[in-house]
C-alpha cells in the first residue's frame, strides 16, 4: 500500500533540513561543478604552451620561416632563440624547459644534403614529451613540404646519453589518409563529460543513501518510524523519493555546467540525457539500500562501499575505453552498472543516439535496480 | 487484566547467543511497571520483541491482547516508546517532528495538531514547539520525544531511562509527568538503572539477568524479602561460627557488627547526659559523636522495636530531635543480590 502521506514527510524532512542547513545546500550544488571543473579542466584539457628554446645556429629565409611557425604553434611557448648549443641542453638538462629545437649551422644552405633538425628533449615527462614529438614531427613534415627540401629530424633524449635519436624522416605524398571521423571532431573532454556525469551520480547516490539509512539507524530515528504501523517498503520508499529529487537537482547542475563550461554538446537533446541520468540514480540508490540494509552504522557503511564504489570508478570506462584494459578488468565491467549508464550516457550525448538505441543499457540498468531493491528490502533489517 | 503479557518468550540470536530465555512476564494494565537487570540482561531485547522489531525465536507474547508476530500493526498502535536515545530528526522542529509521528500513525488529519498542543501543554514544552530539536535542552528534548510518542493515544507506554543525564529538578518534573500520564490510563513500562527512580515511581518491579526474570514484587515487597533473608543468612552464619572453636571470636564480632542497623539523630539540646542515657539503652551497641553534631548508632536490627525504644529513650531524657534516619536496604542492594545469585548460580 503506497501512503503518500509517510512518502511526503521524508521529502519535506530532506528539503527543511537543506534550507536550515545553508552550507549543505552548497555543498550539493558545489559538488558537481567541482567534479567537472577537475576532471574536465584536470584530465580532458589539451597541452598548450609548454616551454621550449629554439637553438638557431644559421640564419636566413628557411630559419625565418621555421622559426615564425614554431612561435604560432598553440603547443610551444619559446621562452627564447639562442644560438649556444650547450646552453640549449643546459636548460632542459635543468627542467627549465620541455625541450630544446635546435637547427643546425648548416639548416639553411641551399643543398641538396639531409638536414638533421633535433628534438632535445626531456623524456622523464611523458605527456609533455609525447606531444612535442609529434607536433614537432607535423612542423618539420609541413616545412620540409613547402621547401622540397630534404629535412630530418632527430629525436635526442635528454636523459639518456648520448642519446640514441631516431630520424624522423618524412614521408613522401605517396598515402594520403582520409580521415572520416563519424560523429564529429570529438575531443577527450567530450568523451570524458557523460561518463562523469554518470560517476557523479553513482558516488553521491551511493554516499548519500549511507547517511541517510545507516545514519538514521544509527541515531534512532529509523527505529522510531519502523515502530509506527508503517511497512518496511513505504519507510524505504520516502527515503528513495527524497535522494531522488536531490539527485535529480544536482543532475540538471551537471549537464547545465557541463554545457557552460566545457560547450559540451549533447547530441541526443537535453530530455533523452536527463531521462538516462534518472534510470542511473535510481540503480545507485538501489544499490545503496542493498548495501546499507543491514549495516548499523554510518562509518560500517562508507567501508562498505567503498570497494565496490572504488573499482566501479576506474573499470567502468569513464576514463579509458573498457577495450583499452586488461581482459580480466573488461570482464569486471560487464557486471557494473556504471558501464552500462556510462555507454548510454556517451551515446546519447556524444553520437546523438536516441533512448531506442540505447535501449540494451537501459534494460540492463533497469534489470540491476530491480535486483537492488529485491535484494534490499528483503535483506532490510527492521531492528535497530 | 494484563497490558503485557508473555510466555516462555525466548531469542535466540544467529550467533547462538540466547538474549531472552523462556521469559515470563506479566505486567497489569494501568500499572507501572519497573524493568531492572544489569546491562546485557536481556532488557532490550525484550522491548524489541514487545515493540515487534524483531521476532521472537519461540514462546508467545501480547500487548493489549494482541498478539506481536501475528497481528504486529495492531501492537505497534497500543505502544509508546520514549527511547534512550532522542531519536527525532534534530533539524525539525518540535511541532514538525510531532507532526511527522502523527501522520506515521495515521492520526485524524483535523484533531492532529489541536492533539499535539494538548500534549504539549500537558508535558509544558509548547514555549518551545517552533525550536529545532537540536536546539533543545536534554530536558526539553525528552518533553519533546514525549510528545511524539503519545500523539496515537498509546495504551502502554515504554521509557527507557527516560531521566538519564537530566539534573535533579528536571528530573522530578519528568516523575511528576510519568505519574500524571500513569493517572490518564496509560500503563507504564520503565526500563532504568536508577533505583530511586523506579523505587518512587513503580508499582512492580521485575528484575531480568541473564534473560531470565529473577524477581517480580513491589518495590517494598522486594526491600522487605531481602532484608529477611539478610537476617536468615546472618543468623545462619552466626550459628555456625559459635558452633566452631573460640578464636573466631574476632570473626563473630565482625558478622555481628553485620547484623547492626545504622541509626542517626541530631538533637537541638545535645549534652552529655542525654549521650549518657541513650549509650546504656539496651539496642544501642555503639554510639558516636560525628563532628557535625550527629549522634550515629548502631542499633540492633533484628528487632523490630529497637528504633522505636531508642527514640523513648532520648526523648524521656530530654532530648529534643530535630532530624532523624535509619538505613534501610535500598531497591540497588536487591539489585545486586539477585542478579549476583543467577552469577553464582551460572558459574556453579
Amino acid at each position: 500500500m503506497i501512503e503518500p502521506k509517510k512518502f511526503w514527510w521524508m521529502i519535506k524532512k530532506e528539503l527543511i533540513s537543506l534550507k536550515r542547513h545553508p552550507a549543505r545546500l552548497v555543498s550539493i550544488l558545489a559538488f558537481p561543478i567541482i567534479m567537472i571543473l577537475l576532471f574536465g579542466y584536470g584530465m580532458g584539457g589539451e597541452m598548450t604552451d609548454l616551454p621550449i628554446v629554439v637553438v638557431s645556429q644559421s640564419d636566413g629565409d628557411l630559419t625565418d620561416l621555421t622559426l615564425d611557425t614554431i612561435k604560432s604553434t598553440e603547443t610551444y611557448h619559446v621562452v627564447e632563440v639562442i644560438d649556444s648549443l650547450d646552453e640549449g641542453k643546459e636548460r632542459v638538462d635543468s627542467g627549465e624547459v620541455k625541450a630544446a629545437i635546435i637547427l643546425p649551422s648548416d639548416y639553411d644552405k641551399d643543398s641538396n644534403q639531409q638536414k638533421g633538425v633535433t628534438l632535445y628533449i626531456d623524456s622523464s615527462d611523458q605527456m609533455a614529451s609525447q606531444i612535442l614529438e609529434s607536433s614537432t614531427q607535423g612542423i618539420f613534415y609541413r616545412i620540409s613540404n613547402m621547401v622540397a627540401s630534404q629535412t630530418s629530424v632527430s629525436t635526442q633524449d635528454a636523459h639518456i646519453k648520448p642519446s640514441i635519436s631516431h630520424s624522423l624522416n618524412n614521408f613522401k605524398d605517396d598515402i594520403s589518409l582520409h580521415i572520416n571521423r563519424i560523429y564529429g571532431n570529438i575531443k577527450y573532454i567530450d568523451f570524458l563529460v557523460p561518463a562523469i556525469l554518470g560517476m557523479t551520480i553513482m558516488m553521491s547516490c551511493m554516499m548519500g543513501m549511507g547517511a541517510t539509512i545507516a545514519g538514521e539507524r544509527e541515531t534512532g530515528e529509523l527505529a522510531r518510524l519502523f515502530m509506527t504501523p508503517t511497512s518496511v517498503s513505504t519507510v524505504i520508499g520516502g527515503k528513495i523519493a527524497a535522494k531522488l529529487l536531490i539527485e535529480l537537482v544536482r543532475a540538471l547542475i551537471l549537464i547545465f555546467m557541463a554545457v557552460l563550461l566545457f560547450n559540451v554538446s549533447i547530441k541526443g537533446g537535453f530530455l533523452q540525457t536527463f531521462i538516462v541520468l534518472v534510470i542511473g540514480a535510481l540503480c545507485f540508490v538501489g544499490f545503496g539500500i542493498m548495501l546499507s540494509a543491514r549495516t548499523q552504522t554510518q562509518e560500517d557503511y562508507a567501508q562498505i562501499s567503498l570497494p565496490f564504489s572504488m573499482p566501479m570508478m576506474f573499470v567502468s570506462g569513464v576514463f579509458y575505453p573498457i577495450e583499452t584494459m586488461p581482459w580480466i578488468l573488461q570482464k569486471l565491467a560487464y557486471v557494473f552498472p556504471l558501464t552500462y549508464l556510462n555507454d548510454a550516457m556517451r551515446g546519447i550525448m556524444l553520437k546523438g543516439q536516441t533512448l531506442g538505441d540505447v535501449w540494451l543499457d537501459l534494460v540492463v540498468l533497469l534489470g540491476f535496480t530491480v535486483l537492488f531493491f529485491i535484494i534490499g528490502v528483503k535483506r532490510f533489517n527492521r531492528d535497530v | 487484566m494484563n497490558a503485557i503479557e508473555t510466555k516462555n518468550l525466548t531469542k535466540v540470536y544467529n550467533n547462538n547467543f540466547t538474549a531472552v530465555n523462556s521469559l515470563n512476564l506479566e505486567i497489569p494494565k494501568g500499572s507501572i511497571f519497573g524493568m531492572l537487570g544489569p546491562n546485557g540482561a536481556g532488557k532490550t531485547t525484550t522491548i524489541k520483541m514487545l515493540t515487534c522489531l524483531i521476532q521472537p525465536t519461540s514462546g508467545k507474547a501480547t500487548v493489549g491482547g494482541y498478539d506481536v508476530q501475528k497481528n504486529p500493526d495492531d501492537v505497534r498502535n497500543l505502544l509508546g516508546m520514549v527511547p534512550q536515545q532522542v531519536s527525532l530528526y534534530k533539524d525539525l522542529t518540535v511541532m514538525e517532528n510531532s507532526q511527522l509521528c502523527a501522520d506515521y500513525y495515521g492520526v485524524p488529519q483535523d484533531e492532529r495538531d489541536s492533539r499535539i498542543e494538548d500534549l504539549m501543554e500537558l508535558v509544558d514544552i509548547k514555549y518551545a514547539k517552533d525550536k529545532r530539536v537540536g536546539q533543545l535542552s536534554g530536558g526539553q528534548k525528552q518533553k519533546a520525544s514525549l510528545v511524539a510518542s503519545l500523539v496515537h493515544r498509546p495504551d502502554i507506554l515504554f521509557l527507557d531511562e527516560p531521566t538519564i543525564g537530566l539534573d535533579p529538578t528536571t528530573k522530578r518534573t519528568l516523575w511528576d509527568l510519568i505519574r500524571e500520564l500513569n493517572d490518564n490510563g496509560h500503563t507504564i513500562i520503565l526500563c532504568s538503572h536508577d533505583m530511586h527512580e523506579v523505587d518512587m515511581l513503580c508499582d512492580n518491579v521485575g528484575i531480568i539477568n541473564t534473560g531470565n526474570l529473577v524477581a517480580y514484587d513491589t518495590p517494598q515487597g522486594l526491600k522487605d524479602a531481602l532484608l529477611e533473608s539478610n537476617k536468615q543468612d546472618l543468623t545462619d552464619a552466626l550459628s555456625k561460627i559459635s558452633d566452631e572453636s573460640e578464636d573466631s571470636d574476632s570473626k563473630k564480632e565482625d558478622l555481628e557488627n553485620l547484623s547492626l542497623k545504622k541509626m542517626s539523630v541530631l538533637l537541638k539540646n545535645q549534652d552529655d547526659e542525654i549521650i549518657e542515657t541513650i549509650s546504656q539503652s539496651d539496642h544501642v551497641k555503639s554510639v558516636e559523636v560525628a563532628r557535625n553534631g550527629r549522634i550515629n548508632l548502631r542499633i540492633d536490627s533484628f528487632d523490630d522495636m529497637a528504633v522505636q525504644n531508642v527514640l523513648n529513650d532520648i526523648i524521656s531524657s530530654g532530648g529534643i530531635i530535630t532530624s532523624i534516619f535509619t538505613e534501610e536496604p535500598s531497591l540497588e542492594d536487591v539489585f545486586i543480590k539477585s542478579t549476583s545469585e543467577v552469577n553464582e548460580d551460572d558459574r556453579a
